[in-house]
């Protein structure tokens, strides 16, 4: 222990003693290893960030990973049976999904379909709004001679999503304003809605919410928005609780093909509700082949999407990397050559050669480290200013933290290239022959 | 008495591009502790290789080399540096001291060689007294480039004895010297023997090599009978 401890700190006294001696040598070797370190700490950081900022999304607009999508069989009955197998219980939200058409009374919306509409540019219509009556006909405005006869005006379609329970636990919602949907508290006539940031930019232009039209209601209920939240989506979207809507919906509306059919995302821990609904619906006579549980792998997508783009840049650092290493092999080369009588006659006051090629190793080693902690701080200095200067256009640099990941990276490239670059110098100031040079 | 140091029928070949050339045909030699020995010889002759394989910079090709009662005729590289450090200490010509380094770090620097460790502060004074034992306390500080060529040479000694060693080897350590200067530095080596040091002094000069116990001659790799010296 003690030969080992002497050995290492030796080396380590040495070493430093031979960086601070020949500093400007030094300085040479960091200067082109830094860019290479700095290279691989920004790949790093930068996959990491976007992985989050990616993850983060497709959270938003699919859901967390591992969570159950449930697709129920085309049975009248399966929309019902869901949402009662999943009522109160915490682990499991139902969706409807509808159109409705918020604002003005007895106009057309101005974004007929529930298109995006953009600031100052005026409404995209995706297509003709579709109505169904009771019976499941359905026809679009244009088949629809009242509807036809309807002049546009302030009112915005939208797509209205009906939920359960708090949807958030698996779609990570960010709250922009307002609150979020209630759910503990008793459900209200005038339905309360959260909307997403396009529904919120819509209502910006149009700004009469005084009605909501929902296809096949038995009124038009006057909604309440309560907040305003980023889903990812690119559509007019308003979230509401499935038992407000259904207030103003006719009994049995659930299984209206207006509503969409019914959706179930459930926590993967939840098989006991998949057996109950399972035994529910096959007890119902629904086509239980129609049942369809998948689970979302967010994970799996974004990484598909991020691990070639990511080598490639990993491959780029690697060669700025590499260059950085020819660079401290270079000066280590030619420090050896320099140092040879010093070598030498540490070799002939006893010190072994296993000790003279760490000492070597040390100094680049050191380099090495030295160089990473310089690019680290670099990376979280150069992080600070891009979230600073450009968090406004680009809001995943909001508050952006440096990875930890991207340090390791920095301190493990930092090492490899000292070794690397070391290797070669402390294997020949190994073998310098003692007898050799002293006698020169 | 066991001595020091006893070499049997030492050879030593150096393999050149045309032909071999033997360097050391049989050499015997042994050394007492306390004893100096001066080795004479013209260039060439065979001197600082002979160093070479006492000090184990170097392996011989044939006979037999006793270290005490201990036969290191054939001795791993690693256990060779092990015995440099604890038993040998070494002068050269040229004085390799590291310009980089003050005349005390030069001499620490010794300690600090992987074999057993030693903290700072100890090292230090064990420089600094091994710096005193040769004069030169007072230039603990100054860096080679700002001492003269004896006191350099007097640093250099300093870093061979900071080990306290048993055998000092010292290759023409007064060859870069004038007169004087070499005078006393071999004043410095030959003191040494008195604390019970072996000393082997390869030199030319014959002056400093009468002050030796005995004397040696080299010449067509053969070490002559050695002649006692007044």
């Amino acid at each position: 222990m003690t030969r080992l401890s002497g050995g290492l700190r030796s080396s380590l006294i040495i070493g430093g003693q031979g960086i601070r001696s020949r500093k400007l040598r030094t300085f040479l070797s960091m200067l082109s290893l830094f860019l290479g370190v700095l290279a691989v700490v920004t790949v790093q950081a930068g996959s990491v960030i976007a992985q989050r900022a990616l993850l983060s999304d497709i959270e938003l607009t699919t859901g967390k990973d591992g969570t159950l999508q449930v697709y129920l069989p085309t049975a009248p009955e399966s929309g019902s049976i869901a949402m009662d197998t999943v009522r109160g219980r915490p682990d499991a939200v139902a969706l409807t999904s509808t159109q409705a058409i918020i604002g003005e009374p007895g106009v057309r919306p101005v974004n007929e379909g529930g298109g995006p509409i953009e600031d100052g540019s005026g409404a995209y219509s995706t297509g003709l709004s579709r109505y169904c009556d009771a019976s499941g006909v359905c026809r679009t405005v244009e088949e629809d001679q009242d509807a036809a006869q309807l002049p546009q005006g302030n009112a915005i379609e939208l797509n209205l999503q009906g939920l359960s329970g708090d949807l958030r636990q698996f779609r990570p919602f960010r709250q922009q304003s307002g609150e979020w949907l209630d759910f503990g508290s008793a459900p209200s006539l005038s339905p309360r809605i959260v909307l997403n940031t396009k529904a919120a930019e819509a209502f910006r232009q149009v700004q009469v919410p005084a009605e909501m039209r929902v296809n096949g209601a038995l009124a038009n209920p006057t909604p309440r928005i309560v907040g305003v939240v980023e889903d990812g989506g690119y559509q007019p979207t308003a979230y509401v609780r499935t038992d407000e809507l259904l207030n103003w919906m006719p009994v049995g509306a659930i299984a209206d093909p207006n509503f969409g059919g019914v959706q179930l995302m459930m926590s993967p821990a939840a098989s006991d509700l998949e057996q109950i609904l399972r035994s529910r619906l096959d007890a119902a006579g629904a086509n239980m082949d129609e049942l369809t549980i998948q689970p979302i792998d967010s994970r799996e997508r974004m990484a598909g999407q991020l691990s070639l783009m990511r080598w490639i840049f990993l491959g780029m650092a690697a060669l700025v990397l590499l260059i950085g290493v020819a660079g401290i092999l270079n000066v280590g080369l030619a420090t050896v050559g320099e140092r040879i009588e010093e070598f030498a006659l540490r070799r002939a006051v006893g010190t072994p050669r296993l000790l003279l090629a760490a000492i070597v190793l040390a100094e680049t080693l050191l380099t090495g480290l030295l160089t990473a902690l310089l690019a680290i701080g670099a990376g979280i200095v150069g992080l600070k200013g891009a979230s600073w200067l450009l968090a406004g256009e680009e809001p995943f640099l909001a508050d952006v933290q440096f990875p930890w990941q991207a340090g390791v990276a920095g301190v493990i490239a930092g090492l490899a290239a000292g070794v690397l670059g070391g290797l070669i110098p402390a294997v020949r100031a190994a073998r310098i022959p003692i007898a050799t040079v002293m006698r020169a | 008495m066991t001595p020091l140091i006893e070499l049997t029928g030492i050879t030593k070949t150096l393999t050149g591009q045309e032909r071999d050339r033997t360097i050391l045909d049989g050499v015997d030699l042994t050394l007492h502790a306390g004893e100096s020995v001066a080795v004479l010889g013209r260039s060439g002759s065979g001197k600082s290789t002979l160093l070479s394989l006492i000090g184990l910079f170097d392996r011989a090709d044939g006979g037999r080399y006793l270290l005490g009662d201990k036969d290191i005729t054939r001795l791993p590289e690693r256990r060779a540096a092990a015995l440099r450090s604890a038993e040998f200490g070494f002068v050269f010509q040229r004085f390799f001291l590291l310009k980089h380094l003050t005349a005390v770090q030069n001499v620490s620097m010794a300690l600090v060689n992987g074999q057993g460790w030693l903290p700072r502060r100890k090292r230090r004074a064990r420089a600094m007294a091994a710096l005193d034992q040769l004069g030169i306390a007072d230039l603990a500080k100054h860096k080679p480039p700002r001492l003269s060529g004896g006191e350099q040479q007097r640093v250099a000694i300093a870093r061979a004895l900071v080990r306290e060693p048993r055998i000092l080897l010292a290759d023409e350590p007064t060859g870069a010297l004038d007169t004087d200067t070499g005078n006393l530095v071999v004043d410095a080596l030959r003191a040494t023997t008195d604390r019970g040091c072996g000393l082997i002094l390869v030199t030319h000069d014959r002056d400093h090599a009468a002050r030796m116990s005995r004397v040696l001659h080299l010449a067509d790799g053969v070490l002559s009978a050695p002649a006692v010296v007044a």
